[in-house]
């Protein structure tokens, strides 16, 4: 299942991306558009054409808005804010390198735009505030772990037991700076190159809060599936049998 | 748990995510051959994140995108 290094080499982003990286998209416009017009005088081969906006972009609308819902977490603010994205992204388009990666500039302009928009708590979280989690927190309370015999129908027992409601109530519920990394690498498959890419994030921090991020909805779902009475009632050890 | 044990562990989202080099990847896979224990929790690991995956999709409701193909008609107006 994990194709190895050809991973990297089919998410490897050419060299004219880094334009739109270290362009800045700030809470009131779009701060890369007065540069990029001016560029594009000197340099036109490449640029993407604003006319072939709609054809080239309207693919990815349906996994933007499921990205946008998580967000957001209502449907009218998502709607709001796969607009807002779609027209600040028409609107800059002349400043997009055709043939780099459409996606993820699209996803920029997204997480930025609900950052700077629709972000109640202006509070950043610090990486302290999930707390330590212990590793393969849900799988040790299925108990799994210690009695090999039976643990496949109890792991079968959590997983169908879970419900949608489950993991998207889970996902929404983890702070934001946690929360959209998640998205991003499970929503949508993106690599950690790109998803530091995506929220101006060194590799680094997208992997710390990739992985508390994971363990601290591992902690949310144990709390689903034990209200489903999918888990053991005890989660002390030593007691099976 | 002994140190590969604990190795592994440290990598299961890289893992996990396919952000593993050829020899990392095989270190693990051989681990995880080798101890049941770790075998066992990798994949249960591997199918709760398929699960996580599956369950955050969501469908576009058609009125959304003929909403949003005019808005941005609108702007090219």
């Amino acid at each position: 299942m994990n194709p190895g290094p050809t991973h990297y080499e089919c998410v490897a982003l050419p060299l004219s991306y880094s334009g739109w990286v270290g362009a800045k998209m700030l809470p009131d416009g779009w701060g890369a558009s007065s540069d990029a017009r001016g560029s594009t005088a000197t340099v036109p081969a490449g640029m993407a054409d604003q006319a072939d906006f709609e054809d080239d972009a309207m693919q990815f609308a349906p996994q933007l808005y499921t990205a946008a819902l998580r967000m957001a977490r209502n449907p009218a603010d998502a709607e709001d804010l796969v607009q807002e994205t779609f027209l600040k992204a028409y609107r800059a388009y002349g400043s997009f390198q055709a043939g780099t990666n459409l996606k993820a500039w699209l996803y920029r302009i997204l997480t930025n735009t609900y950052i700077n928009k629709y972000r109640r708590d202006k509070r950043r979280p610090t990486e302290s505030d999930l707390g330590d989690v212990e590793d393969l927190y849900l799988y040790k309370r299925i108990g799994s772990a210690e009695t090999a015999d039976a643990s496949r129908s109890a792991e079968d027992r959590v997983l169908d037991g879970l419900v949608e409601g489950d993991i998207k109530g889970a996902v929404e519920a983890l702070p934001e700076n946690f929360r959209m990394p998640v998205l991003l690498a499970d929503l949508e498959g993106f690599s950690y190159k790109e998803i530091a890419e995506i929220l101006d994030i060194p590799i680094g921090t997208v992997m710390s809060r990739l992985h508390r991020g994971r363990k601290a909805l591992q902690t949310s779902l144990t709390e689903f599936a034990r209200d489903r009475g999918l888990l053991p009632d005890t989660t002390d050890e030593g007691t099976y049998g | 748990m002994g140190d590969t044990c604990r190795k592994a562990l440290e990598r299961l989202y890289a893992y996990l995510d396919q952000e593993l080099d050829e020899a990392s990847l095989d270190e693990i896979r051989a681990h995880l051959d080798d101890c049941p224990p770790c075998g066992r929790s990798f994949s249960f690991e591997e199918r709760l994140h398929i699960v996580v995956k599956s369950g955050l999709r969501e469908d576009i409701p058609p009125v959304v995108i003929e909403r949003l193909r005019a808005a941005i008609r609108n702007e090219l107006a």
